[in-house]
This record gives C-alpha cells, structure tokens and sequence, in this order.
C-alpha cells in the first residue's frame, strides 16, 4: 500500500502487456488527476486507504483529504457511477474552508482497487457498503457528514441504513436508485421493433461499454459525447476540454467491476433492484436528510416529494436547483455549495440523537481494533501539495 | 427570459404543442429573444409573427402527409422538403416578417466550409429570413445536394453544430428528446446515461431512439397528435413547477417590475391572495390542448383511417405488396420526378421570358415587382403546377395593366419624369437585372438604394416628424384582447405641408437619419400595427387585385412618386388625419 500507482491493476493481460487495446495507463491517471486537482487552492493530501480483503484479497481505497486539522465534523463524498474523485474540484475548497473533507474513488471505480463483486445485488451492495465502513475505520472518522452523488447518492443511504450512528448528516445529491421501476408494459407495445432488438441486445452489457469497446478512440468518444461536462469544468481546470476528457475515459477503461456491480444492483432500463423507496422506513427517523435535485435532470425528482412525506418535515429538506442537470454540483456549483455547507451548519448546530446516546462506544476503541495498522496519518504514503507546488515528490516516499 | 428551441425535423409538432401553452399561459415569455435551430427555428419565427396556430398545425400536417405520400417516404425524389417548407412559408408569414423578428429570432446555423456554428440575428429583408431560416433546415442529401446561401455563404442546419442554442443564463431549453432540458418529455425509463450531441442532452433510452428515428420519417397523425399533446403537457408541468401561470393582472404587475430589475433568479413570486391566479392555475392544472388544435389532428387522423383506399392500404397483404413493389416504384418515381423538373424549369425559363416581353411592352412599375418575385431558390427544383399557375396568374396581371396602362397615359408619364429625377439609370439597371433573377443579393442592393433615394411622404419618418411637431388631437391608451398595450394618437395634419414638414434643412435631417443604417430595423420593428392599409386610397386597392402583399406594398410606393412629384403632399388629399396605431 502507499505507493502512488496501484500496482496490482498494472498485472497481466493475455498480451503480457505490450499490446493494450484501451490505452489505459495508470500513470496517465494519475497525471491527469494531479492535474485537475491542481485547480484547487486549499492544501490537499492523496493517499491509499488499505481495507483489506474486504471484496477482494487487498482493496486499496484511493483518497483525498483537505484540511484534516479541523476539529469539526468531516464531510465525505462518494461519486457518481463512472466518476472520480478530481470531479468533486469545483466543489472542494468551499467544502474545506469549514471542515475537513474526504472524496474517495468508490471501490471498483477510479484509481482504487477493482476486485470482482458479488453477481447479487443485495451483496454487491453490501460490498461496497461494507468497504466504506472499513475506509471510515481506517481513516479513523468517528462520524461524518455524508454527501453522495447518483451512484454515490444510493451508497450513502445503504450505508445510512447500516450504520446509522456513523452518520450525523446525509446529503444526497440527485440520487440514483430510489423510485420503483414502473410496470411498462404498455410502453413495450408502442415501440417498434428494431428498437426493442436494439435495447435487448444492449442490455447485458455494462453501461460504459461503447468506450472500452472504442479502444484507441474512446476518449475521443468521451469528449464528443459529452462535451458538456468538459466546458462546465472550463472556469476551473486549465485546458479542460482535454483534460476532462481524459480523466473520465482513464477512469473508465480499465477493468470494469464497479460498473459490473451497477449492472448487478440495477433491472432493466436503469431501475434499481432494491429501490431505496422501500427501505425508506429502515433509515433512522431522526437521521437529518437534505436532498437535492436538478430541476433538469432525468432523476426523478419526485421521489424527493416522497421522501418528505415519508419522513416528515423536520428533519428532512428537499431543495430543487434551478437550471442545473444530474450534474448538480457541476451545474450550478455555488448554489450546491450554498445548500450543502447550509445542510453541514445545521449537521453542526446539534445532533439529534444525542441525547439518545446511540454511539455503541467511542470511536478510539472502535478504530484500535483492527489489529496491526498503523494510525492513518503514517500509515498512508501521503502527498502534501501546496498550491505553490503542485507536484510533490510522492514516488519517492518509501511504501511502508 | 428567453426561449430555445431544439431543431428536430419532424418531431417538430412537439413545439408547436408547447407554443400552444406559451400562448395560453404564458404569454409574458414570448416577448423576449427566441433562439432555434432547424425547425426550432421554423417555431421560434411562427411564435415571434404570433401566426394562428391552427394554420400552422394544418400546414406541419400537410407537409408530413407529403412526405409520408411518396415510394421512399421522404426520400421520394418528388418529395423536396425545401420546396415545401418555402410554400408554407410564403404563404404564412407576414410581409413585414423581416421587421417583427429581427434582433429577436435568433437562428442557429453550421456554415459548411468549417463546420462552425453561427448565430443569425439580423434580417434587413424578408427573403434574408426566409433564407436563413431554409438554410437552418437543410439537412445534407436528405434536403438537396447544394446547401442554401445566406449571405453569399452556404449554410446547413444548425443541428450540427449547436442544436440548442442558448442564449444567457435565463434561457428556457425545450427539446422533444427526454434529456436535460427545461421542457422535454419525461420518459418511464431511469436511464443513467445521457449524451450531449450539439449541445442538446438527450438520454439514451428505447423512447429516445425511436424518436431519432422521427426526425427525417415522420409518425403517423395519431403518433404526431400525441407528441404535441405530450409538448403541451410538458410545457405546462414546467410553468406550473416554476410558478409562472397566473392571472393577467398580476402579470401586468410582474412585467412592470421585471423591467427595472435585472432577472437573475427564475422563480416568480406569485401572490396567494389573488383568487383569479389561484383559479387560473387550477384551471391549468386539467387543461388540454386546445380544441381547434384537437380537431385538426382528428381530421388528419381521420382523412388517414377512413374511407376504402385506407382501408384497403392497411390490410397486411397490401402492406407486403407494396414493400415489394417498391424496386419497381422508385425507378418510375425517379423518372417521373426527373420529367417533372425539367418540364418545369423549361416552363419557368419561357415564363421569365415572357415576363421580360412584357415588360418591355408595357413598361411599368411592375418591373419592380417582378423583381422582388424571388421565388427561386438555387437548391430548389420547382414543380410543374405551380410555375403554370404563376405563368397564367402573370398573364392576367400584364393583362390587367396592360388595360390600365391606356387608360391612364398621364400617370405613366408622370413616372416616366420621376424616373427622369432619379436619374443614375437605376431604372435601367433593374430591367436588365430582370433577366438575372438569381443573383438576389444585388438586386437588394439597387432596391435599398431606390428606397432611400426617394423622400417618400408615405414613410415612417414622416410620421415621426409630424408626431413630434405637432401635438396630438386625440391619444388614447388602452389593452387590447391579447394584453398588449395599444398607443393611438390622432393627428391633425391638413397644414403639413407647411415648413413643419418639409423645411429644406429637415430634409437633411431626414436624409441623414435615412443613411444611419440602425435606426430603420429598430423603429419599424417596435411599430408592428403601423397600418399601410388605412393610408391606402381606392385607386390603388383596385388596381391590385392580383399581387401578393408584398408588390402591393412596392405599386403603392411607387405610386405616391408619382405624387410627390406634383410636390403635393399626399397628405392632403389622403384626408386630414393620419393615425398611428
């Protein structure tokens, strides 16, 4: 663990590696990470988070952390389906300004390990669950504001429902996986048959398929599809209309599990297995909730409306960004930034469950049980990287 | 607020369902700029005009009856969409279009020699809109092999390079394809995955793909009332989610404050306590598209299903019978197509010569209007029918003024020594121009020139002088049906001939004013009613029955220079008031 380049997701193809299909580099990765988070103006650390076998034989969990000094509540982010960490930029130094921040490479996504996750979706959804939990443990974090964003978005509540007392605050940012998939049966028989043989055989496929199947040509693939992402990211990164491009088809073309265990956790067209809305009551009643939607994207967003009816109206705050897209963060990112750190004031004002004591025990002991790991600020080869001087010399840390 | 259109060909008939509920709940939205591409922009153009919807409904259904009429549907070789969409147009807009949508109607266009997506804005004449406006739905060998010009430089649609153009922060996106947009169909799919193709985001879902396929294959009437209903629907959930229906006082109320302040959050505050807005929105709540829309579309479903020919057509037998014809069909629709054009075009070819003999004859201010005929366009290919009808219609017009002609010797040679005082041969220049009918954009040029050459009585800035040296009889303010607000002033101008008027030294004011060359789109296009009609005398109504509007606009100008000549105001005799309303 530790070192810059996740070793283990360099090893073997049937070419012995001299011809690669995809042009896939983790060195790339990681250049081009650096690179957009170079935008950012707060001090930021970059380390691997050893969980052990928690899916695979030793999963690495990639992180960043910005102003892990302060003594307030953590925020943690989880991104979207095909996403990574350096997409949070826009968001990050608002966020770190008042509290430390945590952004992680979901397990199976980004520059973290890539194990194979179990073909059910209940336990693949318990993977990752379970991996965040190890991550916390790890990281040393006794509570923590969790934000999650689509994917991110159905992980967070999963682990809000397992590990309620973990979580002091969830903030969901248009999250996938909450409405029932609705019975359309009516709308197969409008629909000509071309285009039900289209979407049959496009169905067992992973989602991002069409740009580990362009090879050479997908990160062409990735800015000519949507462009949209790389000029919203214009203000921030310099050169984004290349650099963006980059990161996301770097991100994606490698071995796909994580978008394989999305496949497993959704049915049909995009439908969640286990929609959120059932489990709705198993959620903690006092667990405070903000979710927040773009008034444009396709995630439905009257699943807020019933979220609020569901819990209720105090502690639950639904707020609909104008003009902004699933990409809520990206779209309006002062407006997000506003709503989340007001959601993150509030998380800070009081818990309330205190006084219901619902912490099992303090979170030192629950941390010093997993054996031999080093207390998280050694045990990680960590980048420092000041503004100034983006390019820290992280290789050249010893891996421990 | 603005608007923005997504171009989709034949989805089209989604916009016109949500102009239907602009028009009905909305209508506040509609005075800002309206951007669009492709038939986005066809939409944005009808909406600025304010044309009847029911007509243009009746037109979009004729053009997909059309077009699904042919052996290959749209790619018939007699199926030429250009030519189609130029008729409807013609036949629809304005004469004065040019003047109501510039600085307004933004059109969205790919210029083909690289591809780069530029934005139109600005219409000194009508056929520079009708052009840029054909240029924006040119769709390469689906429309033609040669795109249009604009300008002298060939354009495509602007669905390949900026589908959705969009103007500021507080534009309105409406898109027929469920995505990211303000307004768009909102499909029963979860789908997670979206692209961005020419700025329009459009999900990849089943419903999405078939809607692509719409675009150049027209639906069915049944499936085309649907997508404008489901237009409507959709644009009235947006109203409603965002608080933009209520009651036209309280819009009144709205408009007045919204031009101080600068718009930067879009959420309207609507006020609880006004019964009427609260009634008004419940009313939305269940409302459906209107029923002149309605029946129209029940008619073209109707024409479609009944009778034994469809229902001969719709047996499955048919069907495969047809399907395999089709080898056979093509070669005889090609060959037919092909005899047709040609036909035509030699046809057309004697029709200009005729012309020309004619006007040599009769050698009359119809010259000008012959001119302005500019019906063809350089990718156009005509049809046979129609150029009979306009050689015959032409014969009777030469006819009729041939008539009028040797009635009327003192009026003619009252033109000619105007034609003397303009001098610079421009006349000349025209009637050999005749023969050149393609080359538009310098005949505009010589046009331009005629018109500010002559210091027309009839023309805006006439009023204008007379409105701000004078005071007004009568002015009196009030709404009209549509809650516009309508100024009528009522002036006394029997003594306008006097040096309030035409002072040698506001002459050149005038002149001065002419050249700048802002000031007229702007003006003109603020006065939309300034009604030519009541100026008119009987005279000249009589003399052009056959013309369309527009040369009827030119005889009367020409007309009234032969007046002035006489250096009499045609204000005098026009009666003693002249009203700008």
């Amino acid at each position: 663990m530790g070192s810059e380049l996740n070793l283990e997701s360099a090893e073997s193809s049937w070419t012995g590696g001299w011809f690669s299909w995809t042009r896939q580099s983790d060195v790339m990765l990681r250049n081009v990470e650096k690179k957009i988070l170079s935008c950012l103006k707060t001090a930021y650390k970059r380390f691997y988070v050893d969980i052990g076998s928690v899916v695979g034989q030793s999963d690495k969990i990639w992180t960043i952390s910005l102003n892990d000094e302060s003594p307030k509540t953590p925020l943690v982010l989880l991104h979207g389906m095909g996403a990574g960490l350096a997409l949070w930029c826009p968001n990050l130094d608002a966020f770190a300004a008042t509290r430390p921040v945590y952004a992680i490479d979901l397990l199976g996504f980004g520059r973290s390990s890539r194990p194979k996750f179990a073909c059910d979706a209940m336990k693949a959804e318990a993977q990752w669950v379970e991996s965040v939990e190890e991550w916390r443990r790890e990281v040393n974090l006794a509570q923590f504001i969790l934000l999650g964003h689509s994917l991110g978005g159905y992980i967070a509540t999963a682990y809000a429902i397992k590990y309620p007392e973990r979580v002091r605050h969830l903030v969901l940012a248009d999250p996938w996986g909450f409405t029932e998939r609705p019975a359309n049966a009516y709308e197969k028989a409008q629909l000509p048959l071309w285009v039900r043989a289209v979407a049959t055989a496009v169905q067992p496929l992973n989602p991002l398929w069409a740009v580990r199947a362009a090879g050479p040509a997908g990160r062409w693939l990735v800015s000519k599809t949507r462009p949209d992402i790389s000029r919203k990211y214009n203000g921030y990164v310099p050169d984004a209309d290349t650099v963006i491009p980059e990161y996301i088809y770097q991100c994606n073309s490698q071995t796909p599990s994580g978008e394989s265990a999305f496949h497993t956790l959704m049915t049909g067209f995009g439908w969640a297995k286990n929609p959120m809305m059932r489990r709705l009551d198993q959620l903690d009643p006092a667990l405070p909730i903000t979710v927040l939607y773009g008034s444009r994207s396709w995630v439905d967003n009257s699943s807020g409306q019933v979220i609020l009816e569901h819990r209720g109206h105090t502690n639950t705050y639904v707020q609909v960004i104008n003009g902004a897209g699933h990409h809520v963060y990206l779209d309006k990112p002062d407006l997000f930034n506003k709503f989340v750190l007001e959601a993150c004031s509030r998380a800070d004002m009081r818990d309330p469950r205190d006084a219901r004591a619902i912490l099992p025990a303090p979170p030192s002991t629950a941390q010093a049980t997993p054996s031999s790991q080093a207390p998280p600020s050694t045990h990680a080869a960590i980048e420092q990287a000041p503004p100034s001087e983006p390019s820290a010399p992280a290789q050249s840390t010893p891996p421990s | 607020m603005n608007l923005s259109f997504a171009g989709c060909g034949f989805l089209g008939i989604y916009h016109v369902g949500v102009a239907v509920c602009f028009k009905k709940y909305a209508p506040h939205l509609l005075l800002g700029k309206i951007s669009g591409a492709s038939f986005g922009a066809l939409s944005a153009c009808c909406l600025l005009c304010d044309l009847p919807i029911g007509e243009i409904t009746t037109d979009v259904l004729r053009v997909v009856s059309e077009a699904r009429a042919g052996s290959l549907g749209p790619f018939s070789p007699s199926f030429n969409i250009q030519n189609v969409l130029l008729e409807g147009m013609q036949k629809y807009l304005p004469h004065d279009v040019h003047k109501i949508v510039s600085g307004k109607l933004h059109i969205s266009l790919t210029r083909v020699y690289d591809g780069k997506n530029v934005i139109v804005s600005e219409f000194p004449t009508r056929e520079d809109l009708l052009q840029a406006l054909l240029a924006s739905c040119f769709v390469p060998v689906f429309s033609g092999l040669l795109p249009p010009r604009f300008h002298g430089i060939r354009y495509m649609d602007g669905g390949f390079s900026d589908n959705l153009p969009v103007l500021d922060e507080n534009t309105i996106t409406v898109s027929p394809f469920c995505g990211e947009s303000d307004i768009c169909p909102r499909d029963l799919s979860s789908q997670l995955f979206h692209v961005n193709l020419a700025n329009t985001s459009i999900e990849l879902s089943k419903q999405n793909m078939n809607r692509f396929a719409r675009i150049l294959f027209p639906p069915k009437p049944e499936v085309l009332s649907n997508m404008c209903k489901q237009g409507f629907d959709d644009a009235l959930r947006f109203l409603h989610r965002n608080n933009m229906i209520s009651c036209t006082r309280c819009l009144a109320v709205q408009s007045t404050f919204q031009l101080q302040d600068v718009l930067d959050d879009t959420t309207y505050e609507y006020d609880p306590d006004c019964e009427e807005c609260k009634t008004h929105r419940q009313d939305a709540l269940v409302d459906d598209l209107p029923d002149t829309v309605m029946t129209i579309f029940q008619n073209a479903i109707d024409s479609a299903n009944n009778g034994i020919v469809n229902w001969v057509m719709r047996q499955r037998a048919m069907r495969y019978l047809t399907l395999l014809t089709l080898p056979y069909r093509v070669p005889i629709d090609i060959m037919y197509a092909t005899f047709t054009n040609c036909v035509a075009d030699r046809v057309e070819t004697h029709a200009v010569q005729y012309k020309v003999a004619a006007n040599i004859l009769v050698r009359k201010k119809r010259c000008i209007r012959h001119n302005n005929y500019m019906t063809r366009f350089v990718t156009c290919t005509p049809k046979m029918s129609k150029s009979l009808w306009k050689l015959s219609l032409n014969t009777l017009q030469q006819l009729h003024g041939f008539m009028y002609a040797t009635h009327d010797r003192s009026e003619a040679a009252a033109r000619i020594y105007y034609k003397l005082t303009m001098g610079d041969g421009k006349m000349d220049a025209n009637d050999g121009r005749q023969l050149d009918r393609r080359r538009a954009s310098e005949f505009r040029i010589t046009y331009g020139d005629m018109r500010t050459t002559h210091d027309d009585v009839d023309t805006f800035e006439h009023i204008l002088n007379v409105t701000s040296h004078n005071e007004a009889l009568l002015a009196y303010y009030y709404l009209d049906g549509e809650n516009k607000m309508k100024m009528t002033e009522i002036y006394d101008v029997t003594d306008a001939d006097t040096d309030a008027v035409q002072s040698p030294m506001e002459r050149d004011v005038n002149k001065q004013l002419e050249f700048d060359n802002d000031w007229s789109g702007e003006l003109i296009a603020d006065d939309d009613d300034f009604d030519m009609e009541a100026m008119d005398d009987d005279a000249l109504a009589d003399r052009n029955i056959f013309s369309d509007p527009e040369s009827e606009w030119n005889a009367r100008r020409s007309m009234s220079h032969s007046d002035s000549d006489g250096d009499q105001p045609e204000s005098d005799r026009r009666g003693p008031y002249i009203e700008l309303a």
